[in-house]
């Protein structure tokens, strides 16, 4: 009963891992069944190419960004929404719907609206004001980018907060308000702590997804302008696998997977002692 | 406190108003950076490429008409009406694979008290940090070994393991909570573990297994990368994101081709999740909450 599903995930993820691990250490184009190994070649290559390093700081810029700006309008507007009620249900599914309609469709959504012929850019000529370079000046852009991709994604972590606000005891919060502490207090003293887990949870979640966030950058800029908008996911998928450098694009998977699991894995490690203390 | 105020009632009260007051001052902003996108969506899925561009946010009563999206529609290159069924007929074929795929296996693993089960369970669950970014260029490798690149079944096949990680945690923390009686009075019955799990355990898994299908359902009809790289454009299979790409791609300022063909892909996704809100948000919920 384990074969078909052991036989799935060895086929298409353990293999592939390790054929990745391979086929970074070789030429290998997409076509020739029998790529030639040429050593670290494409690891000196990475650390040396100018590209890699422009991605490598456009996808920290968006990490770093988005998962606090997630994290704190999502645990902000849990609290906002936590009371049951059916406009708070409403207003959840409004901050959610993004994570269903996916990413392509609001990257291009969203390139009509900030594009130089886009909805702001023309009301904004029509105030007879300069359009703002929403897409087509590289800061601007990057900053362009982390926007749309926190205004889809920070539903999740409403949600995900507002999961974690539903296992703080109520006898605790009354205990506060007895005691007379006020709202900062409680938050403080009492919602924070609890909520470790869920903030953990939530970075982490956020954290990986970020790194990996292309689909929104192929609709809004297609990496550009000049490649200044290439983030490392965009990197592997249309530079190296377009001009069919496969073996790079390896060499580029396996550095990103290194980075993911290493900071997934430190970021859990960090956060291991206020989780303790929740369960204390 | 003191004991001549035995009820506390005139404190939270202003608070309350304060707090509501904070509320809406945060809200409506949030609110309309929200929805704006969606109505621009909307309206502009009407109108003229010279309506759109001098006013986007207007509604113009007499300029409305429905013929671009007629032509959306009608498009011969991309039939986002075949699309459609495309990628739910995808959708369906995932969430059957995955299905009978990791039910069984989930069982066996729940059940089992060997290390070995747990090592098992936490390969699939690397699964959930892996990007499938970094697995698309070995697994075109792979199904060209297979010959399976730029098929169906190859495409399924993928996309059915990468349902795997999310499943396999469900199924696996769900069937723990089922009791093992139910297990030992169908042995006595004579059923062997094939028949005791689908007979058994899966009727019981109803609400799970619904969460997982929610789940796979959104992952699939979002995916672009994978049907875009292994179907690629030369199967002429488009799914509903690979040919909002291939029709918006090359127009993306005819904004009549534009927001037209986006409103179409969208609305049966926003019908979806308006019938199944509740169930999504809560199989989110108990899908990440429980890591």
């Amino acid at each position: 009963m384990l074969a078909p599903a052991t036989v799935l995930i060895a086929l298409f993820m353990l293999v592939p891992i390790v054929l990745a691990g391979y086929l970074s250490f070789t030429d290998w184009d997409g076509l020739t069944p029998n790529p030639k190994l040429v050593g670290w070649a494409n690891y000196t290559h990475l650390f040396a190419d100018a590209d890699v390093r422009q991605a490598a700081v456009v996808t920290l810029v968006i990490t770093v960004i988005g998962t606090l700006a997630c994290n704190v309008a999502g645990l902000g507007l849990a609290m906002l929404l936590n009371r049951p009620s059916r406009l708070n249900h409403l207003l959840r599914a409004v901050v959610f719907y993004p994570y269903v309609v996916g990413p392509i469709i609001i990257g291009f959504l969203w390139s009509a609206i900030l594009g130089a012929d886009g909805a702001i850019a023309s009301v904004l000529t029509a105030g007879h004001h300069s359009p703002w370079p929403f897409l087509s000046d590289p800061a601007w852009a990057v900053g362009s980018i982390t926007a749309v991709v926190v205004w889809s994604q920070f539903g999740v972590n409403v949600v995900l907060y507002l999961a974690g606000l539903q296992t703080i005891p109520a006898s605790l919060l009354e205990a506060a308000r007895v005691d007379g502490a006020n709202r900062w207090q409680t938050f403080r003293a009492v919602t924070w702590p609890v909520l470790a887990p869920s903030v953990t949870v939530n970075l982490v979640l956020v954290l990986v997804g970020l790194l990996r966030v292309y689909e929104i950058v192929l609709a809004l800029t297609n990496g550009g302008p000049a490649g200044r908008t290439n983030t490392f996911a965009f990197l592997i998928l249309s530079s190296s696998f377009k001009a069919n450098k496969l073996g790079y694009g390896a060499a580029q998977a396996m550095t990103l997977m290194v980075v993911i699991g290493a900071l997934a894995l430190g970021l859990t490690a960090l956060r291991q002692r206020a989780d303790r203390a929740v369960s204390a | 406190m003191t004991n001549t105020q035995p009820r506390v009632r005139s404190r939270p009260e202003p608070g309350r108003r304060g707090m509501t007051t904070v509320k809406w001052v945060v809200l409506v902003p949030v609110l309309l950076v929200m929805l704006v996108p969606a109505y621009l969506l909307v309206v502009n899925s009407f109108k003229s490429q010279q309506d759109i561009t001098l006013h986007p946010f207007g509604v113009p009563l007499h300029g409305l008409s429905l013929r671009y999206l007629r032509t959306a529609l009608s498009s011969p290159d991309f039939s986002l009406v075949r699309a459609y069924l495309v990628t739910a007929a995808f959708a369906v074929g995932v969430n059957v694979l995955s299905i009978l795929v990791s039910g069984p296996a989930a069982y066996v693993i729940a059940r089992g008290t060997r290390v070995g089960y747990r090592v098992l369970l936490g390969i699939f669950l690397v699964g959930l940090f892996i990007p499938s970014q970094v697995l698309v260029i070995p697994v075109i490798y792979v199904l060209k070994f297979l010959g399976l690149m730029g098929t169906v079944p190859g495409f399924l096949l993928f996309e059915t393991t990468l349902t795997l990680p999310t499943s396999m945690f469900l199924y696996v923390s769900y069937v723990r909570t089922l009791p093992r009686e139910l297990d030992e009075a169908a042995r006595m019955d004579g059923a062997g573990p094939g028949t005791t799990f689908w007979r058994i355990i899966f009727p019981l898994m109803r609400p799970v297994v619904i969460t997982a299908i929610i789940l796979n359902t959104i992952g699939v009809w979002t995916d672009f990368v994978n049907p875009q790289i292994i179907l690629g454009p030369g199967s002429s299979l488009y799914t509903v994101t690979t040919s909002v790409y291939a029709a918006i791609g090359q127009y993306s300022t005819n904004y009549t081709v534009v927001y037209p063909n986006l409103l179409i892909a969208v609305v049966p996704v926003l019908v979806f999740f308006i019938i199944m809100q509740r169930n999504i948000v809560s199989g989110l919920t108990t899908g990440a909450t429980k890591g």
